[in-house]
């Protein structure tokens, strides 16, 4: 066994407890797509850690937060039959049916802006100031042919992620979007799976002001997500407003 | 769930959302913020049940994972800091308690060998453990919080850690006889 290996074993136990940073990191999920012994290693620590909240002392979640997840992957699992109810021949025309709504809720946007801007202050010019929220095109190189649209609620909390052209990820590997501010830790989006068309719709928890954020990114991390990224960018947005 | 059957993904919540939440509340020490990261992991795990694999063990350190994952982002998070500053949110700590009614006898013989297997690491292997299980901070972060060099706090995580696999992967290996 090379020094080096015996270097990396010595950072297994670290980089399960996600505590690597930088080029450390980087260097670790590397090896262990290699080395079958550091991703036994690996898997073996991960497990004990998952097991590490068992010994806490148990408590039972809110009763109303089951009807919360409940009522969220219902409409998700809507979402995906009625893909499956669109006809293959009209499948064409979901994407610029798609980017002709965000158009015109962003032409409303605007008009909207415009309104406030002419009235006085009043009760119709608060009714006015609920924007339709914020709308931002990633795009890049990293993936030929992908694109991802973030529309953000106007409470600036929420916001729908949706992907098309991205690759269909192996077991084990996920996609990670990330909220980058200016000097600050990078903050995770979520992660998300694309569907066998390369394609995904996504609920995002926004983690912080858009104002704040200085680049939204999406990057490929291990299945469990990421604290940093730890890959390209595969496709970036730094300007919306 | 594979098959987009929600009453699968029931019975994996009233399995598993106790344990989510209740990790989710010793990070981020606040139960709307902990509501939060239960209700992200549950429906993480619903958007990519196709890569989900049944037979990677018997507990699901991958649901673990996501929960733990998102608790640290939030724990990181400037408004998040904010409150601890001010006093809002008191950060929980490890210590177990007699088990609730709800526990099954199983479940509560597994976390005493859990609690016995934490409390026989030595103090400095647990600490560096706890503090980046539970706190997400990084090596070099633990070796300031402790006052240590990291060689040193690489080996107590290193040491603690196969001490922590040594006791505890016997009992929830999946190739495990029941």
């Amino acid at each position: 066994m090379t020094e080096d290996h015996e270097q990396l074993i010595e950072n297994v136990a670290a980089y399960a407890l996600d505590s690597l940073e930088g080029p450390e990191r980087a260097r670790m999920a590397a090896h262990v797509g290699t080395c079958e012994r550091c991703a036994s290693q690996l898997e073996e620590y991960q497990a004990v850690l998952g097991s590490l909240p068992i010994g806490l002392a148990p408590i039972k979640p809110p009763a109303e937060a089951w009807t919360a997840i409940r009522t969220a992957a219902l409409q998700r699992a809507s979402r995906g039959r009625m893909e499956r109810i669109i006809p293959t021949k009209w499948r064409w025309a979901t994407w610029p049916l798609a980017v002709g709504l965000v158009t015109g809720m962003l032409a409303w946007s605007v008009w909207i802006q415009r309104e406030i801007s002419l009235r006085p202050p009043g009760p119709d010019v608060e009714a006015l100031a609920r924007r339709p929220g914020r709308l931002v095109i990633l795009t890049g190189t990293g993936v030929q042919g992908a694109s991802a649209r973030l529309l953000v609620a106007v409470d600036g909390r929420h916001g729908h992620l949706a992907i098309a052209g991205m690759r269909p990820l192996p077991p084990g590997r996920t996609y990670q979007l990330w909220f980058v501010p200016a000097s600050a830790t990078p903050a995770t989006g979520g992660t998300f799976v694309v569907d066998t068309a390369g394609r995904a719709w996504v609920s995002i928890a926004v983690p912080m002001s858009l104002d704040e954020t200085h680049v939204i990114a999406i990057t490929e991390e291990p299945s469990s997500g990421s604290r940093a990224p730890t890959g390209n960018y595969l496709l970036e947005a730094n300007a919306w407003r | 769930m594979r098959g987009g059957d929600e009453t699968a993904l029931e019975v994996l919540y009233k399995r598993y959302a106790g344990l989510v939440f209740t990790l989710a509340l010793r990070i981020v020490g606040d139960r709307e913020l902990a509501r939060e990261v239960l209700q992200d992991a549950f429906l993480r795990c619903w958007d990519g049940r196709e890569t989900y694999d049944a037979g990677r063990g018997r507990v699901p350190w991958w649901l673990i994972g996501i929960a733990r994952n998102r608790a640290i982002d939030l724990l990181r998070s400037r408004p998040h800091q904010a409150r601890l500053r001010e006093g809002e949110i008191i950060p929980g700590d490890a210590r177990t308690s007699d088990p609730g009614p709800w526990e099954a006898a199983d479940a509560v013989g597994l976390r005493r060998a859990i609690t016995s297997a934490l409390e026989s690491l030595p103090t400095a292997q647990r600490r560096a453990i706890e503090l980046a299980y539970y706190g997400g901070l990084t090596q070099s972060e633990i070796a300031s919080e402790l006052g240590e060099p990291l060689g040193t706090v690489k080996s107590w995580t290193r040491e603690g850690m196969e001490r922590l696999r040594i006791s505890l992967w016997p009992l929830i290996d999946p190739k495990r006889e029941e």
